[in-house]
C-alpha cells in the first residue's frame, strides 16, 4: 500500500510544504513580516566602530566585524516498547541554547587576518582587532600575491526571514505532543520497532559591519521537521529506516502546520516494513527517475561542489577537494544534456542559504551555473572573483558562527524544470526496466567530484512503464559528465520541490553550511546499479 | 587559560542560583590558533577563544538543557531560568538515570604549556618550509597548521566534579604537480606541538606527489592493498562507532547475532586482530571522562574475539550489568613488520595512502564506500612499480579484518594508534578519475 503514495502526484505531503512553481513560481522576495528593508539596529555601532577603528589604525586596508547570536531548539523523540516489555514508551530530549560572540576579518598587508571572542564589550573588541591585526601581519611574511576584494556598494540595511508564526513561540508541550501523535500512528505498523521525530529550530540574529560603510542586520529563521521509522528482522539480523520526506527551510511554524506530517506517518511504517522484506535489486544498467527528495544531494555533491571557485582555484586542496571544472572549461564544457539548467540562488523564498546579505556584505541574488548543459558560472566571493575576471562577486560567502572565518560556500542551486507539459508519469511510462528512488541513503563523491554513488530512503522498481514492487539494497554509481548527459526528461513546474540540507562540510577547521537544492522529478538512462552486500 | 579553581568558582556560582537539587553543568574553555595555506601561500588564518557553559536542571525525571556564552552575572542567571523554564516543560524521561556522585576521574597528561602558548608566529616557519619544498619540486602545497588548547570541566549537585585541560597540534600538507596528475598527502598530531613531524609531512607529501603523478589504468577488482595507518583509521572509526551493546542486543548491529542475542564472546574477526582503547597512551590520550564515567583502559576485541561493547549507564542498569563508556582513542595490536616489509612481501597489491568521502553503504554488515586519494601504486613483486588512477571501494570492514596477513607495529594517527596492514580481496568496485 505504502508504493500507492508515489503516483501521477508525485510525493503528495511534500507537495504541500516545499516551495513549488520553479523560476517563474517563486514569491516576491519579502512581505509584511520579513524580507528586505528597513533601518538596522544601532545598538552594536559602538562595537563595530571601536573595531574597525582598532583595525585601521594598526594598518588594516579593510576590515569587518560580525557580531551574531544563534539560538538552536532542538525536540527529538524515540519511540519503542519499554526493553523487555511491551508498554510503548516516549524518550524525550530536548536543549535549547543560545550563543553569542563576534569575528573580526581584516586585510593587512595583502593578508588576511582573523580574530573572535565571546565577550561582547568593547575593550575586549579592540583587544580580538588587534589580534586580527597581529595574526595578518605575522601571516603577510609569506604572501605572494595580495588579497583583492571585488567591489561592493556599503549597505545600511535590514533583513529579516519571511515568517508567519514564530517557531520559538510555540510552546514545547505543543511541539511534544504534535511529535507524539506522529510517533503513535508511526508505531501502528506491526513490526515497526521505533518511531523518531524532531524538530529544530534557529535563528541566526547578526550585525555585520565594515571599514567601506556598510552596517547591516540580518534575523535569518530556519525550521527543520522530520520523522522516520524502524524495523528489525532479527532472524536476518537486518535493520531498515524510512523516513517522511522533508527538509528544512528558512521561514516558521507554519511550514510545519502545512506537512501534513501525521497524516503520512502509518505510510512510512508500513513501507519501513515494505523495505525490511523487499527483495533485493538485481543490478546491472538501469534507467533512473528519481524524486526531488532524492535528487537534492545528487545535484549538492556533484554539480554544487564542482561549481565552488576556491575548489577550482586550489584553495580546498588540502581537504575538501579540487574540481573537475577549471576554469578554462568555462563557457563551454558540456557538464548535462540540453535539458539541464542549473542555477545558484541566495533569494530563493525558504531556500536554507536564503538572506539578505552574504558574509562579505553584499546583497544576495540569483545567477546562472549550467545552461542548457553548459558550464557558465561559479559560486564567488570577494576576494576570489578578479581570479577568473569576474568584476562582483555571486554573494556565495558564509561562516557558520561568529568564531569562524567566511568563506565560499554553496548558495542554494536548484534544477530548473522543464517548459513543456511532463509529468511524473510521463517519466515513468518511458521506461522499460528501470528505478524510481525517493529520499537519500548512502552518498559518498571524489575529492574533485566525478565518481559518485548513491543509495537512497526508498526503492520500486519500474518494469514496462509502470511502477512495481518495492525493491532494496540499491545503490547506483556514475560520474557527473555521464549522469548528467544521460537526463532525458525532467517534470515540469507542477512537480518541482525545494529540500534543505544541512551539516555540509568543507574547510579547515571545518564549517558545516545549509542550503536548499529543487528540483522536479527527472530521470537518467542506462545509470550503473549496484546490489550493496 | 580557565583554570581548575576558576572552573570550580564558575560551577558553584551557577548552581548557587537555582534550588533545583539535580543540576549538572559541563564547561568548555577553548582557544584556537590556526593557519591554512593553498597555492603556496597563506590563505586564511585564525585566533579564536570561546567559553560555552551547558547547564541542565532536572525535576523529577523531566531534563531541561540549554548552553550559553554569555558569562556575565545576568547571562548565567538567564541561562539557569532558562534550563528550569524547559526542564518543567520537557516530557519525561523513562530512560532517566539518577546522576552519578563525586567519582575518581584519571589525571591524564594531555597539556603541554608551550603548546598553549603557540601564535600565528610559532607556526610560520613549518608553513614556509612546507611551501618552499613544495616549490623546489615546481608543486603546488596547500595545507593547514591548526593549535587548540582546551579547559573542560563537567560537575553536577551530587559533588560530581571532573577537571582537565588538554592541548592538540595537528598539521597536514597537500603537494600536487603542476599538471594536476599527481597528489601527496601526509599529516602529524600531538598534544605537544615540538611532537609535530612537519619535516616528515613536507617530504612525504612531496615524494607522494612526485611519485603518483601520470598514474596508470588499472581497472576495478578485488587486490591484495596495504592500508596506511591514516586509511585504516579512517575505515575502522565506521566500526567502533557501532560497538554498542543496546543496538546488539536489540538485533540493530553487526555484533547482533541472526536470530537473537549477540556475538559477544565469539571470534568475529582474525585471530591477529585485537582492539583497546587506553586513555592514558601519552601520544593520544583520551578524555578523563566519558558522559560522568571515568574513563578506563578497555579490550574490545582480542584474538578477533569480541570482548566489550560500550554500555550506557541506562541499558547497563536495564541489563544489569557493568558501564562500559564509550572508547576515547582505538588501538590496535599490530604485528613486527616496517611497511617496506610488508611491500617486499607483497607479490601483486595496492598501496593504499589514505581515504576520501568514507560512508555506511550496508550498515547491517559495516559495508562501506570510499575512494582513495593522494597517493595509490600498484606493488608488483615486492616493489612500488608505478602509480594507477585511484579507485572508489565498497567492502565492509569485518569482513577485511577477517583476512589481514600482515601489520607494522602501531603508530599515532589522529587520536588513535594503528598499524599498516595488509589485507587480501579488498574490492576496489570503480575507477576513480579524480587526482
Amino acid at each position: 500500500m505504502g508504493a500507492a503514495a508515489v503516483g501521477a502526484v508525485g510525493m503528495p505531503e511534500a507537495l504541500g510544504v516545499g516551495l513549488r512553481g520553479g523560476e517563474g513560481g517563486v514569491a516576491a522576495r519579502g512581505s509584511a513580516s520579513g524580507g528586505e528593508g528597513g533601518t538596522p539596529d544601532p545598538v552594536f555601532r559602538p562595537l563595530t566602530d571601536a573595531a574597525l577603528e582598532t583595525a585601521r589604525l594598526l594598518g588594516a586596508s579593510y576590515a569587518d566585524i560580525r557580531i551574531a547570536r544563534y539560538r538552536d531548539q532542538s525536540v527529538f523523540l524515540r519511540t519503542q516498547a519499554e526493553p523487555g516489555g511491551t508498554k510503548i514508551q516516549h524518550v524525550p530530549n530536548v536543549s535549547d541554547s543560545e550563543s553569542f560572540g563576534f569575528g573580526v576579518r581584516v586585510l593587512v598587508n595583502g593578508t588576511w587576518g582573523f580574530a573572535a571572542g565571546n565577550k561582547v564589550e568593547r575593550d575586549e573588541v579592540a583587544r580580538i582587532s588587534r589580534e586580527a591585526v597581529n595574526v595578518a601581519k605575522t601571516n603577510s611574511a609569506l604572501m605572494r600575491q595580495p588579497v583583492e576584494l571585488a567591489p561592493v556598494t556599503p549597505a545600511m540595511d535590514l533583513y529579516r526571514t519571511p515568517f508567519v508564526k514564530d517557531p520559538f513561540a510555540v510552546s514545547l508541550a505543543e511541539k511534544a505532543d504534535f511529535m507524539r501523535a506522529i510517533n503513535d500512528a508511526v508505531m501502528k505498523t506491526p513490526k515497526v520497532f521505533m518511531a523518531f521525530s524532531y524538530i529544530s529550530c534557529r535563528f541566526e540574529h547578526k550585525w555585520f559591519a565594515s571599514t567601506e560603510g556598510s552596517y547591516i542586520e540580518q534575523y535569518i529563521q530556519r525550521v527543520d521537521p522530520g520523522y522516520g521509522a524502524t524495523a528489525v528482522d532479527r532472524a536476518q539480523r537486518k535493520t531498515r529506516d524510512r523516513s517522511f520526506q522533508i527538509g528544512p527551510v528558512t521561514g516558521g511554524w507554519e511550514y510545519v502546520e502545512a506537512a501534513q506530517m501525521l497524516q503520512s506517518a502509518q505510510r512510512v511504517g508500513d513501507e519501513c516494513v515494505e523495505r525490511l522484506g523487499a527483495p533485493p535489486v538485481k543490478p546491472g544498467k538501469k534507467d533512473l527517475v528519481l524524486l526531488p527528495s532524492h535528487l537534492l544531494l545528487t545535484i549538492h555533491e556533484s554539480l554544487g561542489h564542482s561549481t565552488e571557485l576556491d575548489r577550482a582555484l586550489g584553495y580546498e586542496a588540502n581537504y575538501a577537494g579540487t574540481s573537475f571544472l577549471t576554469p578554462d572549461k568555462l563557457g563551454k564544457f558540456r557538464v548535462g544534456s540540453d535539458l539541464v539548467n542549473i542555477v545558484g540562488d541566495r533569494i530563493l523564498p525558504q531556500g536554507l542559504s536564503t538572506c539578505g546579505y552574504d558574509d562579505d556584505g553584499v546583497k544576495t541574488m540569483r545567477f546562472d551555473i549550467f545552461k542548457k548543459g553548459i558550464f557558465v558560472d561559479y559560486q564567488t566571493i570577494r576576494d576570489q572573483a578578479h581570479l577568473i575576471g569576474e568584476k562582483a562577486s555571486h554573494a556565495c560567502c558564509y561562516a557558520d558562527s561568529y568564531a569562524s572565518i567566511p568563506f565560499q560556500r554553496i548558495p542554494n542551486v536548484w534544477l530548473k524544470p522543464s517548459e513543456k507539459q511532463v509529468s511524473l508519469d510521463d517519466l515513468i511510462s518511458g521506461v522499460d526496466e528501470g528505478i524510481l528512488i525517493d529520499g537519500t541513503g548512502s552518498w559518498s563523491i571524489d575529492q574533485q567530484r566525478y565518481n559518485f554513488q548513491f543509495g537512497g530512503d526508498a526503492f520500486w522498481e519500474i518494469k514496462g512503464g509502470k511502477k512495481g514492487q518495492m525493491i532494496d539494497r540499491v545503490a547506483y554509481q556514475s560520474r557527473t559528465p555521464d549522469f548528467w548527459q544521460a537526463c532525458d526528461g525532467i517534470a515540469d513546474q507542477r512537480f518541482w520541490q525545494n529540500f534543505g540540507l544541512t551539516g555540509d562540510g568543507k574547510g579547515q577547521p571545518t564549517q558545516t553550511n545549509e542550503m536548499s537544492h529543487g528540483s522536479a522529478p527527472a530521470r537518467f538512462r542506462q545509470i550503473n546499479v549496484l546490489l550493496t552486500e | 587559560m580557565l583554570s581548575r579553581d576558576e572552573a570550580r568558582a564558575l560551577v558553584d556560582g551557577i548552581f548557587e542560583k537555582s534550588k533545583s537539587p539535580e543540576m549538572s553543568v559541563g564547561l568548555r574553555w577553548q582557544q584556537e590558533c590556526n593557519t591554512r595555506f593553498a597555492n603556496n601561500q597563506i590563505t586564511t588564518a585564525g585566533f579564536t577563544s570561546d567559553l560555552r557553559l551547558d547547564i541542565s536542571v532536572t525535576l523529577g525525571h523531566k531534563t531541561g538543557s540549554t548552553s550559553t556564552t554569555e558569562t556575565s552575572d545576568d547571562g548565567l542567571t538567564r541561562a539557569v531560568r532558562h534550563a528550569e523554564d524547559l526542564a518543567a516543560l520537557t516530557p519525561e524521561d523513562p530512560e532517566y538515570v539518577v546522576p552519578l556522585g563525586p567519582q575518581s576521574y584519571p589525571e591524564i597528561a594531555a597539556f603541554n604549556e608551550a603548546t598553549a602558548g603557540a601564535r600565528s608566529q610559532q607556526l610560520l616557519p613549518a608553513l614556509r618550509s612546507s611551501i618552499e619544498a613544495a616549490t623546489r619540486e615546481k608543486l603546488n602545497a596547500s595545507g593547514f597548521f591548526d593549535v587548540t588548547t582546551v579547559a573542560s570541566a563537567i560537575a553536577n549537585k551530587r559533588g560530581l566534579f571532573g577537571y582537565t585541560q588538554r592541548t592538540w597540534a595537528d598539521y597536514s600538507v597537500t603537494a600536487r604537480t603542476e599538471d594536476g596528475t599527481g597528489s601527496g598527502w601526509a599529516d602529524s598530531q600531538s598534544p605537544r606541538l615540538g611532537e609535530v613531524d612537519s619535516a616528515r609531512v613536507s617530504s612525504t607529501a612531496v615524494r607522494k606527489a612526485l611519485d603518483s603523478q601520470k598514474p596508470r589504468r588499472l581497472d576495478p577488482g578485488k587486490y591484495t592493498v596495504i592500508l596506511e595507518p591514516a586509511a585504516l583509521d579512517e575505515m575502522l572509526m565506521y566500526m567502533t562507532w557501532g560497538m554498542d551493546a543496546r543496538a546488539a542486543e536489540e538485533g540493530r548491529s553487526f555484533l547482533s547475532k541472526r536470530g537473537g542475542g549477540t556475538l559477544l564472546g565469539e571470534k568475529v574477526f582474525g585471530e591477529n586482530i585485537t582492539l583497546r582503547s587506553d586513555p592514558f597512551d601519552s601520544r593520544v590520550p583520551g578524555w578523563p571522562w566519558s558522559g560522568e564515567l571515568p574513563a578506563e583502559k578497555t579490550t574490545w576485541v582480542e584474538k578477533g574475539v569480541v570482548k566489550a561493547m560500550r554500555r550506557d549507564r541506562y541499558w547497563a542498569e536495564k541489563t544489569q550489568t557493568k558501564p562500559v563508556p564509550f572508547p576515547s582513542n582505538v588501538i590496535m595490536e599490530g604485528g613486527s613488520s616496517t611497511l617496506e616489509e610488508l611491500i617486499a612481501s607483497t607479490q601483486r597489491g595496492l598501496l593504499i595512502t589514505h581515504f576520501w568521502y568514507i560512508r555506511f553503504l550496508q550498515p547491517d554488515t559495516v559495508q562501506l564506500t570510499g575512494l582513495t586519494r593522494d597517493g595509490t601504486f600498484l606493488i608488483e613483486e615486492g616493489k612500488i612499480k608505478y602509480p594507477v588512477n585511484n579507485f572508489r571501494f565498497n567492502q565492509s570492514v569485518v569482513e577485511m579484518l577477517k583476512v589481514v596477513e600482515d601489520m607494522t607495529a602501531p603508530m599515532p594517527v589522529n587520536n588513535d594508534r594503528l598499524p599498516a596492514i595488509r589485507v587480501r580481496n579488498f574490492n576496489m568496485s570503480s575507477l576513480s578519475d579524480a587526482i
